[in-house]
């Protein structure tokens, strides 16, 4: 057997470009199924974690519903902005609530001496929102409740920002300038990557009243995160929180509510509808070229069976059975496709790298495309192959070997 | 003299073709015994049958009437009221061990090297690879191509090629060689070379079957048949040769 496979394999090296072309279709396919499974395995491995990490029990109010789509969000803006106060009102007031921090962000620079980055998120929060996002403080420490009233101008940043300010030093104590005011720098935060199309290492916290006097002209309101005591708990949270919110913003009971609560569970669904609509891309344009891929290998190989249909009658006359024949040519038509495959992964862990080092979104070399090649390997290879391998199994050896 | 034994029986075999409307009887009604060690030329005009009885020999081709046997083995009877034939397999496996070719073409295969073209009806045999090594170039070595395992086809002179092609028939020690117009396609004096090497396989206790239309290469075996429009028109000991 072993020897049928290496004479199937020498076959392939006397024409390389023709098997190189010929398994264009299979590349196609392949490469397609490889790069948006490396894409979605590379959502997946960020996203579930840092979801699942920020937990099912945290829900957001804020001004629009973030799955309202255009028409929620021009409503909202007629909305009245979300008070910051309304955090502390939910601390102090709600039964089924662990902690709750006001949110407010801006995009603005950030420099450290001659070094500057753009246009980084810099949310103001208080000093509950570690416990909230579940986020870990790998070196220094957050700010307190007593420097957030203070209004001290502390911030806590993310791996990214120390790596280009701090590539070899010490970040705790230095100096940096946020929208021209200066910052100490009280902690990093432990890197976690990326989810969704947010880099979380990009992330830079201060304290929400020194937000507030920072941009005092400029108050857009913000969202309150609110972590439920626990998920079992989480609708009793979210209606105690929705009647608090209504009261709170003076609705009388006939009017409509003027918020929203989001959660991430709304964004888990949207995020498996998204990887499901990819799976239902991959999936049709791989098998689409697959079938074209393999109608290729068929077509070719019914060529490489004409042409050596003296070899055939050769073998024939040596001893060679039908079976043995069969083989040679089911071999080859897998090796061909073997050559497809291996290409096609090639180009998409190239592309996942690509996509992993120099664009936001994240992706991951799936440890099941080894059982996806050699699946798709042996499927196109057989079912395409059979039919030429059986031409060559059944020729007749007189007329073979008259061939030339 | 003590008859030797009986290699190949053909009892009244035909072999015919429909052609469209006409019927081609390229074997008629031959009746043949070939015996151990037998030397033989066939002889005979083109399209006289001499292809088809070596294609019926040497289980390529199967008669459309008569029986074949093969060292007493059936291998097809097509007179009984249900015919019985050997499977595929079991005319390969034929084919691979009791029976070595040697065409006027050569028909090597082009891309392998002499060594891996004497291999192959081992490999069709399932014989291990070391064993294989030793005997394919034992071959050569009889063959005194030793020196030439590694090179192509397209690197050899036709009398080599030929010599490897003989190498490859004899490889797997098989009962009977089969040469069709094995010089058909070298010059005299290669021609010569090549049938000192048929005549040194018959002293060796072969038997050797050569089809050729050229008297003098005929004139090297001990039993020459000569056969015209399907039929065995002649069937001679050369005596010529026997006394030797």
């Amino acid at each position: 057997m072993l020897e049928i496979l290496k004479m199937a394999i020498s076959a392939l090296t006397a024409h390389k470009m023709r098997a190189v072309l010929t398994t264009l279709g299979i590349t196609i396919g392949v490469f397609t199924v490889g790069a948006i499974t490396a894409i979605i395995e590379g959502l997946n491995s960020s996203f579930e974690s840092q979801v699942s990490m920020m937990g099912s029990d945290v829900f957001y109010i804020s001004r629009a519903s973030w799955f309202g789509g255009y028409d929620e969000w021009i409503n909202a803006r007629k909305r009245k902005p979300i008070d910051a106060g309304l955090a502390e009102y939910i601390s102090e007031h709600a039964t089924y609530v662990t902690a709750s921090s006001p949110m407010v962000s801006m995009h603005t620079n950030l420099k450290y001496q001659n070094k500057s980055v753009e246009s980084v998120q810099i949310t103001g929060v208080n000093h509950l929102m570690p416990t909230i996002e579940g986020t870990e403080i790998s070196e220094g420490r957050f700010f307190t409740e007593t420097e957030c009233k203070h209004r001290r101008n502390l911030v806590v940043i993310g791996e990214n920002i120390r790596k280009e300010f701090f590539p070899n030093t010490d970040p705790i104590g230095e100096n940096i300038l946020i929208h021209g005011n200066r910052f100490i720098i009280i902690g990093l935060f432990e890197k976690k990557g990326k989810m969704l199309f947010n880099d979380m290492d990009n992330r830079v916290q201060i304290p929400y009243l020194t937000f507030k006097k920072m941009m005092q002209r400029r108050n857009r309101g913000a969202s309150i995160a609110v972590k439920a005591v626990s998920t079992g708990l989480l609708d009793d949270s979210k209606e105690e929180i929705r009647n608090m919110v209504r009261h709170y913003r003076g609705l009388k009971p006939i009017e409509e509510d003027d918020f929203a609560i989001n959660q991430m569970n709304t964004l888990i669904d949207m995020y498996n509808r998204m990887t499901a609509l990819l799976w239902a891309v991959a999936i049709g344009i791989g098998s689409i070229s697959l079938v074209v891929g393999g109608i290729g290998v068929m077509n070719i190989m019914l060529v490489s069976v004409a042409e050596r249909t003296r070899e055939i009658g050769i073998r024939k006359s040596l001893g060679a059975t039908r079976q043995k024949i069969l083989f040679q040519f089911l071999f080859e038509s897998m090796a061909v496709c073997s050559i497809g495959v291996i290409t096609g992964l090639l180009l998409a862990s190239g592309t996942a790298f690509i996509i992993q080092t120099f664009t936001p979104l994240a992706a991951k070399i799936p440890a099941n495309w080894g059982i996806l090649g050699s699946g798709v390997v042996i499927l196109v290879g057989l079912v395409f192959g059979m039919w030429p391998a059986n031409r060559a199994a059944r020729m007749d050896p007189i007329n073979a070997l008259r061939f030339s | 003299m003590t008859e030797k034994p009986e290699l190949i029986h053909f009892d009244h075999i035909s072999r015919i073709y429909q052609m469209g409307t006409e019927t081609i009887r390229a074997l008629d009604d031959v009746t043949l015994t070939i015996r151990n060690n037998d030397y033989i030329s066939i002889m005979g005009p083109s399209g006289s049958g001499k292809s088809t009885l070596m294609n019926i020999i040497g289980c390529l081709d199967t008669p459309t009437t008569g029986v074949y046997r093969f060292e007493k083995e059936i291998v097809c009877d097509m007179n009984s009221e249900k015919t019985i034939k050997m499977n595929d397999n079991q005319l390969a496996g034929i084919r691979n061990k009791k029976i070595g070719f040697v065409f006027q073409t050569f028909n090597l295969l082009p891309r392998a090297s002499a060594f891996q073209n004497v291999e192959l009806p081992l490999i069709y045999a399932g014989i291990s690879r070391g064993q294989r090594r030793e005997m394919a170039m034992k071959a050569l070595e009889n063959v005194s191509l030793l020196d030439r395992a590694s090179h192509k086809p397209s690197e050899l002179s036709g009398g080599q090629r030929q010599r490897v092609a003989i190498a490859r028939a004899l490889v797997n020690s098989p009962s009977i060689i089969l040469a069709d117009e094995p010089t058909g396609n070298l010059d005299s004096e290669t021609s010569r070379d090549i049938m000192t090497f048929f005549d040194e396989l018959h002293r060796r206790n072969n038997t050797v079957i050569l089809v050729t239309h050229e008297p003098d290469i005929a004139a090297h075996a001990h039993r020459m048949i000569h056969i015209l429009d399907g039929k065995i028109d002649s069937d001679v000991v050369n005596h010529k040769m026997v006394k030797n």
